[in-house]
């Protein structure tokens, strides 16, 4: 399984690793247990800083999305669906619908990508 | 003049194979090397359509022309050596190594300086498996290595008054150490392209492996060698002769192995990435076009190995 990084992305680059091991676990390619790479071997291949990657993991542990356990490394954690709030969710995909809109997008263009991406995600499996 | 002996025996045919070996790289992979990629690319560069019509011709010949000189002058080392009888200056050929790498990296260097580096690539991906050690260095074999070189230390320093010449046991050893080498290499990747990224990780593993097989099979050619120099030591006269065509023929049959097993990963190398884009050959945002491939611990790791090997061959032959 591969974590793919668009070079033309304007999010950082451990803001991209976030997403994309987000990503997986939620299209069921991480599953629960799985190690993650240690933050030298991501940082390596990619050719980035060791800070970029482990402030990744990081922001990965604090979201409960990973645990790190002493010897195996990062392990993707237990995933938890009703432990965050609905109404959490809510403002960052409103965030993510107002840029459609600004973008000139029209309804059907929205539901259409937006149904798009969600099959993308269950297409890897998995996803719930 | 003297007939070589067994040990010089070894070096001759050790040479030989070595020449052959060369020879054979030369004609079968070199000749063509900047080819692999397809008319697209030269020595993993990108060219534009017609390339090998026009500019390409003269890049090719040049290439070529180096390639022969390169070999030539191995060639006349050779037979200097046999003109003289010195087979004593045989492996000072590891100059002509050196030679042939920085040749080699040159060349790329000014390929990159006058083409141009590859495009950037708009999505690179990296596997998110642990690449662990074990996956692959087999701890077992290496401490069975560490235990050969302690052994045979041991059958060294215990020997009766005997006189010992120190340096080939000791350039034997400093030879066999590829352990730092392999770790290096285990850990190397770099951004794979996010189109057909499966086949360019299958590519980049086998690349890898392929190197540390290598290594794996030079390092057990000097613990032979250097386990032959300690029991020679420590063995009566009588079985000496018997014992250095033995130590010989394993280490001629190591040897050979190597040969098959570098063809073999050139062989599958060569059809694994055929016609995918080289990895490493083209920037990201986050790295720069890697090629040459080999990574700037790799080379500080060969200068600090290949020094001491070098300048120990240098000294054996003119003290």
């Amino acid at each position: 399984m591969f974590l793919t990084l668009q070079t033309n992305d304007k999010r950082p680059l451990y803001q991209q690793i976030t997403d994309g091991i987000k990503s997986l676990i939620a299209g069921g390619e991480l599953r629960e247990g799985a190690s993650l790479p240690s933050v030298r071997q991501v940082a390596g291949d990619l050719g980035v800083n060791l800070n970029t990657v482990a402030v990744a993991y990081r922001q990965l542990q604090d979201e409960g999305f990973v645990t790190v356990r002493h010897g195996a490394g990062a392990v993707i954690a237990a995933r938890n669906p009703g432990r965050i709030d609905q109404a959490e969710l809510l403002p960052p995909l409103r965030t993510v619908l107002t840029q459609f809109i600004l973008a000139g997008l029209t309804t059907h263009e929205i539901e259409v990508a937006v149904r798009q991406q969600l099959s993308l995600l269950q297409q890897k499996g998995g996803a719930q | 003049m003297t007939a070589p002996t067994e040990f010089e025996w070894m070096i001759l045919s050790s040479a030989l194979l070595i020449f052959v070996a060369i020879v054979f790289g030369l004609v079968k992979y070199l000749w063509n090397q900047p080819l692999r990629n397809g008319p697209s690319y030269f020595l993993g560069i990108e060219v534009p359509a017609g390339f090998y019509e026009g500019p390409g011709k003269s890049w090719l010949k040049s290439y070529r022309a180096m390639l022969i000189a390169l070999h030539l002058a191995l060639a006349v080392f050779f037979g200097i050596c046999f003109a003289i009888r010195r087979w004593d200056l045989i492996p000072l050929c590891g100059f002509w190594a050196l030679l042939y790498v920085a040749s080699m990296l040159a060349f790329h260097a000014w390929t990159r300086h006058k083409l141009g580096t590859n495009l950037p690539v708009r999505a690179v991906a990296i596997a998110m498996e642990s690449r662990r050690l074990s996956d692959y260095i087999y701890w077992p074999l290496e401490a069975l290595s560490a235990s050969i070189i302690a052994l045979s230390w041991g059958l060294l320093l215990h020997h009766d008054g005997m006189h010992i010449d120190w340096l080939p046991p000791l350039q034997m050893t400093w030879m066999a150490l590829v352990l730092p080498a392999k770790i290096l290499l285990a850990r190397s990747g770099s951004p794979l392209p996010a189109e057909r990224t499966e086949e360019h990780f299958k590519y980049q593993d086998a690349m890898r492996r392929n190197g540390i097989s290598y290594l794996n099979i030079w390092s057990w050619g000097c613990l032979v060698l250097l386990f032959g120099v300690a029991l020679g030591r420590n063995c009566s006269p009588a079985v000496l002769p018997w014992l250095g065509w033995l130590v010989g023929g394993v280490f001629l049959a190591v040897f050979a192995y190597m040969m098959i097993v570098i063809f073999s990963g050139i062989r599958l190398a060569a059809t694994l990435g055929r016609d995918l884009r080289p990895t490493g050959s083209f920037a990201t945002p986050f790295r720069r076009a890697a090629l040459p491939k080999m990574r700037r611990s790799y080379l500080i790791w060969f200068a600090v190995w290949i020094v001491p090997i070098l300048a120990s061959s240098v000294y054996a032959v003119i003290r």
